[in-house]
């Protein structure tokens, strides 16, 4: 009761901006503005962006960004830290990198991925010096690429750490006394990892994965650096829409923007259904 | 059924000057029910982790029946641990708790319901197999870690403390579940508690250590009849002490003369020792006994224990009828007989090695009533 009346005054604040900003765009969604005459409201916006090609090519670049980012991220972080844990110093890397990662922002990172991975980048030129290939536009296609890789790279760059220090959190706490007894039980080395790290970890990696994932889905600042010109990420493209010179164009980026938001939440909750079942099954 | 030994078993933690584990020989008969007693941080765990293979030793071996296993991996050893704190795997239910080991031996999965449901019951926990963990009460997750322990009919079962974090009642019931359980499957088991009592009741053997370093190896009884040092006869509630040196066939110490046990030595210094509940209440004048004064006594139900004054200043802690509570109060002359066959003589402290926690126990002097309440 005292935290709830403590808290009180900052959750309503919150609240107020919160759902006063999804309230305005809601309401734009649905070509409401009264101010410039828009008084009534309907569906068109949702049934333009529903059936826009552009729109569905982008849905399509932009999941495969946040799914293969989250699960290439999951799984590289669960190796390292099932690398690390027995490792004092293994404990102090991944803090480290953490701790690291967190102050850099992901403009910088963006940015370091353009210098060292681009066609006229550093990797491309020392290939280009060592005679691995004869123009540097030879170099693959890392950056501004159909497959998003550079943006998927400076995803998985950023986000390894965070899952990784809460894997290995877990891993380092209960995790010893569970493999010892599981081991003693007859486990071996896969069983162990399979039957009691796997799903101790679990849980953990959901909720860092949720967040991955739908952090990934909604940025917007690395596919508009990092990706190429035709489709973009969905977030780009609503940001395009909004900034169109035609006033009339915004419904639409309100409508995509909200579709963004509910398909992200239906995502992360099929996600999460999808792993707990398969948890239990095994 | 498996021979266990352990032979000058030494482990040193990293980091750690003292070892945990100082050269522990000890040879645990197949089928038997040993316990390994003694205060936190003496060792228990670090033993049962060693032998489980869950650590690996320092220097030393253990063998199971006679043939070394240092090399054999913990999953193939067949010596399985529970865990002070059950650890039961909280995304699983309890059937799948209890089938865990099957499971991992890759065995049907007919055959493992019907183990389980047989575990259950054996565990008196018959139609259990749909709960999670977090629904049964400590003493059921307890039974629920020996279910998931037995079904793999290990060559030798370790406990950690299996009744510490279980209340009283539920302690003896467990006390006696395990016992049976033992007897009948005939495994040979090791089970580690610092409690004296829980190790005499249950175990056919008793290894005490102390720092990492067995004290004494013997059947319970041994532990109060014939305690091999003062600070052993302490651990199992030795409370009256009195320095003292056998003098031809008396033994002459601060509290007056008694016949000289044999255990005495001739001519020797030591200490007298007896324990609580073996001195009488008898007639003035009566052999082998001392004058005091009741200083002050304490009903207990099933007994008296009384702290009686005798000279010099120093007191005899006695265990009595709860009777006697009514006929005698503070401030009554009492007679002690101290039967002869009782006495019991220690080496002086001096003679036995000092350790930091010995030191510890002798600060307060021998005849200090430290458990005599
Ligand atoms: N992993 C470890 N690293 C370093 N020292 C340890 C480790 N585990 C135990 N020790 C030390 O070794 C000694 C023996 O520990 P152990 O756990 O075997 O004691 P115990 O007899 O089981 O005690 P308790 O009754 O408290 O469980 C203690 O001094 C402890 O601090
Ligand atoms: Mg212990």
């Amino acid at each position: 009761m005292r935290i709830a009346l403590l808290l009180g005054p900052a959750l309503v604040v919150i609240a107020a901006l919160f759902l006063g900003g999804v309230g305005l765009g809601l309401a734009r969604s649905f070509n409401y503005m009264p101010i410039i005459g828009l008084d009534d409201p309907n569906l068109d916006a949702y049934a333009w962006v529903l059936t826009d090609e552009d729109f569905l090519l982008s849905f399509v670049l932009t999941f495969h960004i946040a799914f293969t980012s989250t699960v290439i991220s999951a799984v590289l972080a669960i190796g390292a830290a099932l690398v690390l844990r027995h490792t004092f110093v293994g404990k102090k890397v991944i803090t480290f990198l953490f701790q690291l990662n967190l102050t850099i922002p992901h403009i910088v990172g963006a940015v370091g991925i353009l210098y060292l991975f681009s066609q006229s980048g550093f990797f491309a030129r020392i290939a280009y010096a060592a005679g691995a290939i004869e123009r540097t536009s030879d170099f693959p296609a890392l950056v501004f690429d159909p497959y998003a890789i550079g943006i998927i790279l400076q995803y998985v760059w950023k986000e390894v750490p965070f899952i990784g220090v809460i894997v290995l959190a877990v891993l380092q706490s209960v995790g010893q006394d569970y493999e010892a007894l599981a081991q003693s039980l007859g486990a071996n080395r896969w069983q162990r990892f399979r039957y009691v790290l796997l799903p101790l970890i679990m849980p953990g990696v959901l909720s860092a994965s949720v967040i991955v994932f739908a952090f990934t889905f909604g940025a917007f600042e690395i596919p508009f650096l990092l990706g190429q010109n035709h489709p973009v990420a969905l977030p780009v493209l609503a940001y395009r829409s909004y900034t169109d010179v035609d006033l009339a164009a915004r419904p639409e980026a309100m409508a995509m923007a909200m579709v963004i938001t509910v398909m992200s939440g239906l995502m992360i909750y099929a996600y999460v259904r999808l792993s707990r079942r398969y948890l239990r099954a095994g | 059924m498996t021979r266990l030994n352990l032979h000058k078993l030494t482990k040193r933690y990293r980091g750690k000057t003292e070892p945990a584990l100082d050269d522990l020989s000890l040879e645990v008969e197949s089928g038997s029910l040993t316990a390994l007693l003694g205060p936190s941080g003496c060792g228990k765990t670090t033993t049962m982790k060693l032998i489980a293979g869950l650590l690996e030793p320092t220097l030393g071996d253990i063998l199971f029946d006679g043939r070394s296993i240092l090399g054999v991996a913990p999953e193939r050893r067949g010596a399985v641990m529970v865990f002070q704190n059950y650890l039961l795997f909280p995304y699983m239910t309890v059937a799948e708790n209890v089938g865990f080991g099957l499971k991992m031996r890759r065995v049907d999965r007919a055959t493992i319901d019907r183990r389980v449901a047989e575990m259950l019951e054996l565990v008196r926990l018959p139609g259990l197999e749909d709960r999670r963990p977090k629904e049964l009460s400590g003493g059921q997750q307890q039974r629920v870690a020996l279910a998931r322990a037995l079904i793999v009919l290990p060559k030798l079962l370790l406990l950690d403390e299996p009744l510490s974090n279980l209340d009283a009642h539920l302690r003896f019931e467990m006390r006696d579940l395990i016992r049976d359980i033992q007897r009948q499957m005939g495994i040979t088991t090791v089970f580690v508690t610092h409690d004296q009592e829980e190790a005499v009741v249950l175990a056919d053997k008793v290894a005490l250590i102390f720092d990492g370093r067995l004290q004494q190896y013997d059947a319970p009884t041994a532990f109060y009849e014939t305690p091999v040092t003062r600070r052993i006869a302490a651990f199992f509630g030795g409370v009256n002490f009195f320095q003292g040196r056998r003098n031809r066939k008396q033994f002459d110490c601060a509290i007056g003369t008694f016949s000289a046990p044999r255990s005495a030595i001739a001519d020797q210094p030591g200490i007298l020792s007896i324990r609580p509940e073996d001195v009488r209440l008898a007639e003035a004048g009566a052999a082998n006994s001392v004058a005091g004064r009741i200083h002050s006594h304490v009903y207990v139900g099933t007994h008296t224990r009384l702290r009686v004054s005798v000279s010099g200043g120093h007191e005899v802690c006695v265990v009595t009828d709860a009777e006697v509570m009514k006929t005698h109060k503070p401030g009554d002359p009492v007679t002690l007989r101290f039967p002869e066959e009782k006495l019991w003589v220690l080496p002086p402290d001096a003679l036995v090695e000092p350790t930091a926690a010995h030191r510890e126990d002798t600060r307060f002097g021998v005849t200090k009533t430290k458990g005599c309440r």
